[in-house]
């Protein structure tokens, strides 16, 4: 495969007033399946919109395989778009909206109809040439618009939010596809999503995206287990962020100790230098109940509010004596869960599992509302009408 | 499926009496609505009664217009004097209609379509103020327009002549709004993610536009065509103020100068039952070939802005 490194260097995109994307400095190496995650209007969907060449950068480059590419023409770059919408052409059959682009790459005749054919085994739709668009599921359209785009060999997919309009079930059996299908063109994949779990189980590195900038990036492991910070930490899965302090002198071996409420903790991941206020935060399923009898290191005593049946998991809503609510995942292993709402429990949070994060100066609940996203941005209204 | 059922049976017993208490609105709520189908039907009966009166005079053996005397072609066809075929002056009529429409529809359309897609895809204030301007003939007096364009095509544009390159013009001019807001209704309904995706795949702007926009736009186009085609053959006010001689009024005119002038007959319905048969086949051709157009689109459910107006 010819190329697909991108590299994009300060890019920074401003709608009117509002900066969609800010100086964003990233390098994606060829053949790399990379995801920008985030919440809608974090600007990840501005992104991939400016490496396709529908939005012109406001400042920075596009480097495509060492081309500054940011003010050429979408029909000009080498790359490909699989939108949200398809957008499949309703007035052309399966093997015509594949065909499509082939007239401007200067396939020879001859050689188009059994490209057309390549790339529909490729996605598994062999014998739906004659189809039209309507007549196909939602996952079959999002199959042409996948063979659509790779038939012309581009160096870079891109991918907005491909899987957004399938259900939950199909969306999982097409990730694992789309990953081997990644593996197997060697083409280079830019995923956009805000689906965590698409980001995590298909990418090989991942950018997760706050307000125009990249918040953290680096492998789906290095993410989810060491989140940079707690809007990244609470985008990733689920999060139970608490407010801390650090108490001064700890014993410098590793671990910290903390603060929280009336309570004191030992801290043994993460930022371990901090001093003053942090946020601290465990994974659910690192969060242990025991009887409210027993006691040991860093527990906390607190009561079961609700239990969340999930099938192969429970999760566990317990309110902590702080005052703060914490989640604990109990795997389904045949037995009953012990506890029921009301029960009086102890919450043993361990300390390898205790990240220390620092503290952006909001509250839990702020990063909350960040994580869930703002409205989606009209952007397009609000452009200029000079441009 | 079956418990279902059983369940409904023994709930409505239940549901009547509550509904028959105190307070509740007496009787059955999902009756049929006697009183709008009614007035559905008057209404129905009294717009396409006389209509079909007229119709069938145009039938009428004898010349009377109120005495029904068996069944005639003769005011069509058979009479050799004063029958439509017959007779120049209506038979005049209806091909100057006829040019008209086909004319006006033919250089309407396609600068309509290029309005809409103006309009829409470079956004800019004056676009938006020219849209504004798209409505204005449905608001400004047709009369007004009528008498405004007399003057200006014998006053200062001299070069249009009255007669059939004025009231070509003027109908143009009437008629635009047609093609520009059903087009742009439909430019807005499909978004421009087709024509991204055409340029991603390597066509230019223009290679976009033709080869995407254009054949997703002809449902549009071709509905919008058929509107002006139909709402020229009814046309009466402009072509009006702006024929010249007896050979370029089209059969509206010539319909209401004999009927002022005591020239009515039979003859005059027929002309007139053609006037009719044009615009409803135009309306036909533009339903069935707007539902063939779109049918790619059906499964979404959507109606867009056109289904809306024309009820298809």
């Amino acid at each position: 495969m010819s190329g697909g490194h991108i590299k994009l260097e300060s890019l920074t995109k401003r709608f009117g007033d509002v900066t969609a994307v800010n100086e964003i400095s990233v390098e994606i190496h060829a053949g790399e399946f990379f995801s920008l995650l985030g919440p809608s209007g974090c600007g990840k969907t501005t992104t991939l919109r400016m490496v396709a060449g529908f939005e012109p950068p406001s400042t920075g480059k596009i480097m495509l395989d060492g081309t500054d590419v940011g003010g050429w023409a979408p029909n000009r770059r080498n790359v490909n778009t699989v939108f949200q919408s398809y957008a499949l052409f309703p007035f052309l059959t399966v093997a015509e909206n594949v065909a499509f682009g082939m007239k401007y790459k200067s396939v020879p005749k001859f050689e188009r109809n059994s490209r057309v054919a390549e790339a529909l085994e490729l996605v598994q739709l062999s014998g739906f040439e004659k189809r039209r668009p309507n007549q196909l599921s939602g996952g079959q359209q999002q199959r042409v618009a996948l063979a659509r785009a790779l038939v012309l060999r581009p160096s870079v997919l891109l991918l907005d939010e491909p899987l957004g309009a399938l259900d939950a079930k199909l969306r999982r059996t097409l990730q694992v596809e789309l990953a081997a299908l990644q593996k197997q063109v060697g083409i280079t994949f830019l995923y956009v999503t805000h689906d965590q779990e698409e980001a995590l189980t298909m990418s090989d590195r991942l950018a997760v995206m706050n307000h125009g900038r990249i918040a953290q990036l680096g492998t789906p492991e290095e993410v989810y287990n060491e989140p940079a910070d707690a809007y990244v930490a609470d985008f990733l899965g689920v999060s139970n962020l608490m407010d801390a302090r650090v108490e001064p002198g700890g014993n410098g071996q590793g671990a910290c100790r903390l603060r929280v409420g009336d309570f004191s903790l030992e801290a043994k991941a993460g930022q371990l230098d901090a001093t003053g206020a942090v946020k601290v935060a465990i994974r659910p399923e690192r969060v242990h109940l025991h009887p409210y009898e027993e006691g040991g290191v860093n527990c906390l005593p607190g009561m079961v509010e609700r239990l969340v049946f999930l099938g192969s998991t429970t999760h566990i809503y317990v309110r902590l004596a702080t005052g703060s609510a914490l989640q604990a995942l109990v795997r389904n292993e045949g037995n009953a869960v012990p506890y029921n709402q009301g029960t009086p429990v102890k919450v043993n949070l361990p300390a390898e599992a205790l990240r220390v994060l620092p503290d952006p100066g909001v509250s839990v609940a702020e990063i909350r509302d960040e994580v869930l996203g703002d409205e989606p941005l009209d952007l397009t209204s609000a452009a200029p009408a000079s441009s | 499926m079956a418990s279902t059922v059983d369940e409904s049976v023994t709930t409505a017993p239940r549901r009547e009496a509550e509904l028959t208490g105190r307070g509740r609105p007496r009787g059955n709520p999902w009756r049929r609505p006697y009183a709008m189908e009614g007035f559905t039907w008057l209404y129905i009966i009294w717009s396409i009664v006389p209509i079909a009166i007229a119709v069938l005079f145009s039938f009428n053996k004898g010349a009377s217009q109120a005495t029904w005397q068996g069944f005639s072609t003769q005011w069509y066809v058979g009479n050799q004097v004063t029958s439509v075929l017959h007779n120049p002056g209506l038979h005049q009529a209806v091909i100057q209609t006829l040019v008209l429409a086909v004319v006006t529809t033919v250089i309407c359309v396609p600068i309509g379509v290029g309005f809409a897609i103006g309009i829409d895809r470079w956004r800019t204030r004056t676009a938006d103020g020219l849209n504004v301007v798209m409505i204005f003939s449905f608001v400004i007096p047709e009369l007004l327009l009528a008498v405004a364009l007399f003057f200006l095509v014998t006053q200062a544009l001299t070069f249009i002549k009255l007669g059939t390159p004025a009231e070509v013009a003027g109908l143009v001019v009437w008629n635009i709004s047609w093609p520009a807001i059903i087009v742009r209704a439909r430019l807005v309904s499909i978004g421009r993610s087709y024509e991204e995706a055409a340029c991603d795949l390597g066509a230019s702007r223009l290679g976009a536009i033709r080869r995407v926009l254009v054949p997703l736009l002809m449902p549009a186009i071709f509905a919008s065509a058929v509107l002006v085609f139909a709402s020229t053959v009814d046309d009466f006010v402009i072509v009006e103020q702006l024929s010249s001689t007896s050979n370029t009024q089209p059969m509206s005119v010539l319909i209401y100068s004999n009927v002022h002038a005591g020239l009515t007959g039979p003859a005059l319905n027929a002309l007139a039952t053609i006037m009719l048969f044009l615009s409803l086949v135009a309306a036909l051709i533009g339903y069935v070939g707007y539902r063939w157009m779109s049918r790619g689109e059906r499964t979404k459910g959507n109606v867009d802005a056109l289904a809306g107006i024309a009820g298809i």
